[in-house]
């Protein structure tokens, strides 16, 4: 291998060797790229949905009225092996999201907490187009504790080779988008919720 | 085994091109429709099953995590070490069967209280 290098640097006109062996070392070189390079956890920025005008309103009874009391199920990213989302980043990007709608109490008043449980993230190891898929339940209790909407939303999102040369990077983005659509999908069920009558407030147990 | 170690780059090389697609994973749904008609034999029968699903799919899960980290372990090997790294599982498959059977119980443990079922 180390001579079909020498080769190439030093003649001008390679033998079929020193070619096979150059295609070789391109490869071998893409393949390092995809795997290498230090994983990094996705940002909670990029996972925040953004309404679209056209959408139908939400209930009246959700304005500034739901928080996000748990989160859980998340990993912390190894930076040594993939890129992961951890609770807290769900946390702010789908407090956000939903600050976004006008639907988040103010203060500690929060009358439709909202508990999340992060199922999963199913990823591919390599790959040119990379599809993540996340698994999310959400529970959103109404101010007498009973569940307003329990919905488990199974949400892909493919980044593909144009989005980012290196794998971990395009990884990274494919988890960041399962999860943007996967905040968009809940809100499009909270925007279907039936709310019975109208409560008074109840403190939220966690924070937002 | 030098045709061995340039066979096993070019394979690993190629899945890495053609991509290793995580298996689709679909989790039991938290809510399901007729719940509300169920009774209490039926809600005790299908917090038993899920119950039983679950361990099993957390003794699985641990199983997957032990193989992925031996891969990881034997990612050194030069030549297959490259092979082991590309057969590495992270669909989490079993994980996300396992935590949507669990938040489905409580669902049903839900039902189970509101109907005032005796056990």
């Amino acid at each position: 291998m180390k001579q079909g290098v020498k080769d190439m640097i030093l003649n001008s006109k390679p033998s079929n060797s020193t070619m096979r062996n150059g295609a070789r070392l391109a490869v071998i070189a893409v393949a390092a790229m995809q795997l290498a390079a230090c994983a990094t956890a996705a940002k909670p920025e990029a996972m925040i949905a953004t309404p679209t005008a056209s959408a139908q309103p939400f209930p009246q009874g959700l304005q500034h009225a739901m928080c996000v009391r748990t989160v859980t199920g998340g990993q912390k990213t190894n930076a040594l092996w993939v890129s992961k989302v951890d609770d807290q980043s769900f946390q702010t990007a789908l407090t956000a999201s939903l600050g976004g709608a006008g639907l988040v109490a103010q203060g500690s008043a929060c009358s439709f907490p909202v508990d999340v449980n992060l199922l999963g993230l199913s990823q591919p190891i390599a790959g040119f187009d990379m599809t993540v898929t996340s698994h999310v339940n959400y529970k959103v209790y109404d101010p007498a504790g009973q569940p307003l909407v329990l919905a488990t939303i199974d949400a892909p999102y493919t980044a593909d080779f144009s989005a980012a040369f290196v794998a971990t990077e395009r990884l990274r983005l494919a988890n960041e988008g399962s999860i943007r659509t996967n905040i968009t999908q809940f809100m499009d069920k909270l925007r279907q919720a039936e709310i019975k009558g109208s409560a008074p407030a109840v403190a939220a147990a966690g924070g937002n | 085994m030098k045709p061995f170690f340039a066979g096993s780059i070019w394979f690993a090389a190629s899945v890495c091109l053609w991509g290793c697609a995580a298996r689709n994973v679909v989790p039991v749904q938290m809510a399901q429709p007729g719940d509300e008609g169920l009774d209490c034999s039926a809600l005790a029968h299908e917090l038993a099953a899920n119950e039983e699903s679950a361990a099993r799919f957390l003794h699985q899960d641990k199983k997957v995590e032990q193989a992925n980290t031996a891969r990881n372990v034997g990612s050194v090997i030069p030549g297959l070490g490259l092979l082991l790294v590309l057969s590495t599982d992270l669909s989490n498959e079993e994980q996300i069967k396992a935590r949507a059977l669990v938040d489905r119980d409580e669902r049903l443990r839900f039902l189970v209280k509101r109907k005032q079922c005796t056990q």
